[in-house]
């Protein structure tokens, strides 16, 4: 019984080798970072929650990655942005990119702010943040094409997409388009600080990309019932 | 060890004469030892010495341990002199699984038809006493397959836990709570599992802990005192020249921003081995530890649930042979 038991508290590896595996073993939970979430007293929870929590006090929690803090900085979208852009591990780099990125984004719309006049200074949005998250979900599509075969040919079906995968291809083609389309001489920060605002503004070369991608799923929306899941 | 050689079948009156050994064993260490023979338990023998023991024993076999714990469970013959089984579900292969099954079964008829009675009377009611089981768990496989003392499949143990979950979904079920309670383990509080280090006090009064942590292949040990300055120093230089990075830095820093005491404290801390990022992981396990004993229960399950008091398991996975990393296959060339 004990052995049983210390024998799911270790770092393990799957009798079975899956494809991709971890070395915690899968009894594990994942963390819960913000400090809000223990703030809450007994009285405010629904019973799911009251669940949850037993549960988490039951179980082993995985330690916490070395790109996350409880600090109110910390953002979880943005460090997946940064995470996509690094590349051969150079995360001080992406890290860096990233902060003149909404550096510039914020000069720019402050820029504009003090160039505009009174009536148009309440519309124009001046946190970098809220211009980034903005511009993603604007770039984000909903619904994404599969390669289905169906007697011998291939169709491109529409089918829905999870929120994932929505976020994974927004970023995607957001990074994609910034280190193709430009001019040599043009930084990384600058080219992206141009196209997050012109996807905030519903413009811009990633927001085409979406549109393309919807317009060939209508086109293709005959197809629809090969899809079967 | 005998036990370990092998899937050995031992007979019956082996392990007797063993177990009387035992006991005459258990008799002779008591006399030698000037104990009390007649109340001489396991736990007293635990407590001498083996190597010591093992120079005054060494005419007399004994087993420091009872052989029912060394010896695997064994069934004893299952029929009798003229061939008959003496179980009546001998031939179906898996008699104690079987029999547990078809008990099962008759406790859940048992409770429709207790179910039906009140209903005749008209006493039932649908939401009366359901079983409070209480953190626990039901035996894993291997534990029933110990407790049965025969192997089953998977698909058996499914059915057997089915079988349970749908027995006590019924109301009037807490009439079999001891039945079940006996294939129920306790689950404890992971958080009384945690390793407190100690709290001390130095000769200027202020109280200090120290504590270690580990990542990759980094080692580091921290001082945490209750100056209220919040200076670090690492390896004997400022954090700020240590870790010219501002991710380390953040890591350093997440378990005295979470718990809300940045300024309270100063840091000594040394570190050696692995990179930059492995450091401050080590670091930052180092200072939760250390922070536990100045915090109360609540706040210490607290880190532990945002995985700041769990080492992290994650290594280098090792390259193998045939590819070219240690998930890398080498380019696929059709010809």
């Amino acid at each position: 019984m004990a052995a049983s038991i210390s024998g799911l508290l270790k770092p393990w590896t799957p009798s079975v080798f899956l494809v991709r595996w971890s070395r915690y073993n899968p009894y594990y939970l994942e963390p819960e970072v913000s400090k809000e979430a223990y703030s809450r007293p007994e009285t405010e929870l629904s019973a799911e929650e009251k669940e949850q929590r037993e549960l988490k006090a039951l179980r082993p929690i995985k330690a916490a990655t070395s790109g996350v803090t409880s600090s109110v900085f910390d953002d979880p979208v943005i460090s997946k942005f940064i995470n996509m852009m690094m590349e051969h591990g150079n995360k001080v780099l992406a890290r860096e990119i990233m902060t003149q990125t909404l550096e510039n984004i914020k000069k720019k719309q402050v820029e504009k702010y003090h160039k505009a006049s009174e009536g148009e200074r309440e519309v124009i949005e001046c946190n970098p943040y809220t211009i980034f998250h903005q511009a993603l979900e604007n770039c984000k599509p909903v619904v994404g094409l599969a390669s289905i075969q169906k007697g011998g040919k291939y169709y491109q079906v529409p089918i829905p997409l999870t929120d994932n995968r929505r976020r994974f291809l927004a970023m995607k083609w957001m990074i994609t388009e910034c280190q193709d389309n430009k001019h040599r001489r043009t930084h990384m920060y600058e080219k992206l600080s141009q196209e997050l605002l012109a996807a905030f503004g519903k413009e811009g070369n990633v927001i085409k990309k979406k549109y393309e991608l919807h317009k060939m799923a209508e086109a293709n929306r005959a197809y629809a019932h090969y899809r079967w899941w | 060890n005998l036990a370990a050689a092998g899937p050995e079948k031992f007979t019956l009156e082996y392990i007797q004469k063993q177990v009387e050994e035992y006991e005459i064993g258990k008799r002779h260490l008591a006399n030698m030892m000037g104990e009390d023979s007649e109340n001489f338990t396991q736990e007293d023998i635990d407590l001498f010495d083996f190597i010591y023991l093992f120079f005054l024993l060494k005419q007399i076999c004994f087993y420091f341990q009872h052989p029912d714990e060394i010896f695997p469970k064994q069934r004893a013959v299952q029929w009798g002199a003229d061939g008959r089984p003496f179980h009546f579900l001998f031939y179906t292969g898996k008699q104690s699984y079987y029999s547990l099954m078809h008990d099962l079964y008759g406790k859940i008829l048992k409770i429709e038809k207790h179910q039906d009675r009140l209903r005749a009377k008209g006493l039932f009611s649908q939401d009366a006493q359901l079983i409070s089981l209480g953190p626990s768990r039901w035996l894993t496989k291997e534990e029933l397959e110990l407790l049965l003392v025969e192997t089953i499949s998977t698909h058996d143990y499914d059915r057997f836990i089915k079988l349970m979950e749908r027995m006590l979904a019924m109301p009037y079920s807490s009439t079999e709570e001891e039945f079940v309670q006996r294939y129920r383990r306790q689950l404890e509080a992971q958080s009384m599992k945690q390793m407190m280090p100690p709290l001390e006090k130095d000769e200027n009064g202020v109280a200090f802990s120290t504590a270690e942590g580990r990542r990759k292949t980094s080692d580091s040990s921290v001082i945490l005192r209750d100056c209220g300055s919040g200076h670090i120093t690492i390896n004997g230089q400022d954090y700020l020249q240590y870790f010219p990075v501002l991710q380390d830095r953040e890591q350093l820093m997440f378990p005295l921003q979470f718990m809300g005491v940045l300024g309270r404290f100063n840091l000594e801390c040394t570190v050696s081995g692995g990179g930059r990022s492995s450091q401050a992981g080590a670091l930052r396990l180092a200072i939760s530890r250390a922070l536990l004993s100045f915090l109360s229960e609540g706040d210490g399950e607290a880190m532990r649930q945002a995985g700041l008091l769990t080492p992290d398991p994650r290594v280098r996975e090792r390259k193998k042979p045939g590819q070219e990393g240690a998930r890398r296959k080498f380019t696929w060339k059709k010809r």
